[in-house]
């Protein structure tokens, strides 16, 4: 798994991740998120594009954050999740608490 | 992640030898070819073995120990001496200055390879405690860590008790059950709850996280759920009560999924709701395959989660299926969790199919449980289980597993 984030106008944070969530990568992507909210950015994109697979820990790490932003009143949404990906949001129902858009466009749209 | 051994030797040939014969084995190799820089290796970043070569010119094997012990980040890390043949009086003061283990020259390299992984398999144990050992200062001693060891055996063990032995027999059901634990205490947990003469609760559910916390919130929900199933009647209205109190008490990374159900032998059905766990199979006698979506939000993570209850009847020789991710997610010579930090380089998007295919190969998947359930449907509730075990091994080409599995089986007797 590698990932890169961009922070963008509205300094809404976009983290594109690609490759497997599992395992030992799961904690660099909880410590990226984390990062972003310690420097006080709690707009998060998470980019799941190019995501073929993320295990339950990423998955507590998705909701870990994403209830931090929302204390502090902001927000985490995942953009473009594959089918695998997509199949454990529904089966946990946590596409009913998370917003999941398709293209950048909106995911940016949603902070707007 | 693999452990590193640091080799040190004045023998530039033995060291490239122990290197080529310790890396196929998985694990990371570093030379030192003396002793001062052995110490400077092991002080920057202390390995998570040393194999010591004892005659080395200006500073020896002896002196490197001494050394080490002296020094906070390296006093714990394990040392095996290589001595020469028939030193004995090497042997007895390596192993007074605190060597773990010794081995003579000249070695059998599988020998090597044995003595390194028993000294591992000895100290891997203390060398994760130690950061917290460190982090609770002086007072933590090694009478501390025997009380932690005996702690963790305790709480397994007492989870081991809150497991049902066996199924129970009810009268016009056969009920099986199978329950693999990677680690001491498992995150996988199921429980049979008497509720009428007539009447059964079932649970199957999985917390995730690891260790102690996770068990302790298995154990929480355990005994929420044998209170609560006596005083609620709908499954649903059980799991939400339950999601309440967990969010209420527990960090937001620590959640469970679990499907609750009532299993009714007069009139043959199981009303059931899901808290986000893999969907439940019902396997018909004109050999369908339902999957069981009715149900809610994992446990513990929000407040706002619903619930919903739903039913399902069983016919004779109807077949129920319970499972956990760690069976469904069992990959191909189990490599599900050690390949992590690779990247594709695919272009997943352009290749959705070719991307499936992958993932299908890759792991076991509901689509072979349910052929496995299937294909098997005329045995036993018992049997099922094993053919499942079986064509898990088949598929991993394993018997080990790297993740919790648990699975329960209700077939209808005919």
């Amino acid at each position: 798994m590698n990932f890169e984030t961009t922070i963008e106008t509205g300094n809404i944070s976009t983290l594109h991740v690609e490759g497997k969530i599992l395992g030992n990568a799961t904690d660099a992507f909880r410590k990226e998120m984390e990062l972003q909210l310690q420097t006080g950015r709690d707009k998060l994109v998470v980019d799941l594009t190019s995501v073929p697979l993320i295990d339950s820990s990423a998955l507590g790490a998705i909701v870990t954050t994403l209830k931090c932003c929302q204390q502090s009143g902001g927000k985490l949404v995942l953009l473009n999740p594959q089918k695998a990906v997509q199949e454990v949001l529904e089966v946990t129902q946590l596409a009913t608490v998370i917003e999941i858009y398709d293209t950048e466009e909106a995911a940016r749209a949603a902070f707007m | 992640m693999a452990e590193t051994i640091l080799v040190v030797d004045d023998d530039l040939d033995i060291l490239e030898l122990l290197k080529m014969n310790l890396e196929p084995e998985g694990y990371n190799v570093r030379t030192a070819s003396d002793g001062e820089s052995a110490v400077q290796s092991a002080c920057t970043d202390p390995p998570d073995l040393i194999l010591l070569d004892v005659m080395m010119p200006h500073k020896n094997g002896f002196q490197v120990i001494e050394e080490l012990k002296d020094i906070e980040e390296t006093k714990n890390v394990p040392v095996i001496l290589v001595t020469a043949r028939g030193q004995t009086e090497d042997k007895v003061r390596g192993l007074d200055t605190g060597a773990d283990d010794y081995i003579t020259k000249p070695f059998d390299l599988r020998e090597v390879t044995a003595r390194v992984e028993a000294v591992l398999g000895r100290t891997r144990p203390i060398k994760y405690i130690n950061p917290l050992m460190r982090a609770m200062g002086e007072g933590f001693s090694e009478k501390g860590l025997e009380q932690l060891a005996g702690h963790l055996q305790a709480a397994a063990a007492i989870q081991k008790k809150l497991l049902p032995e066996q199924a129970p027999n009810i009268d016009g059901f056969n009920i099986a059950t199978l329950l693999q634990s990677s680690t001491s205490v498992s995150g996988d947990f199921y429980d049979f709850i008497p509720l009428s003469e007539t009447q059964i609760g079932i649970v199957l559910g999985d917390v995730k996280g690891s260790g102690i916390p996770a068990a302790l919130l298995m154990v929480m929900i355990r005994t929420a759920l044998r209170l609560l199933c006596h005083e609620e009647e709908a499954p649903a209205l059980i799991l939400k009560r339950i999601n309440d109190l967990v969010v209420r008490d527990t960090e937001a990374d620590l959640f469970a999924t679990m499907i609750y159900g009532i299993l009714d032998t007069t009139s043959s059905t199981f009303t059931y709701s899901n808290g986000g766990h893999c969907y439940p199979f019902h396997w018909t006698q004109n050999r369908d395959i339902t999957v069981l979506k009715t149900g809610g939000m994992l446990i513990g993570a929000f407040e706002e989660a619903t619930f919903t209850t739903g039913t399902c009847h069983l016919a004779p020789g109807d077949i129920l299926a319970f499972y956990t991710d760690g069976i469904t997610e069992t990959g191909t010579g189990d490599s599900t969790t050690s390949e992590g930090s690779q990247s594709t380089s695919t272009s997943v998007k352009s290749d959705d199919e070719h991307e499936d295919a992958i993932l299908t190969d890759m792991f076991y998947g509901g689509n072979r449980l349910a052929a496995c359930l299937s294909k098997n449907a005329s045995l036993s509730a018992a049997a099922l289980c094993e053919a499942v075990v079986e064509d898990l091994a088949r598929f991993s080409g394993s018997t080990q597993t790297h993740d919790d599995r648990a699975l329960i089986v209700i077939k209808r007797d005919i």
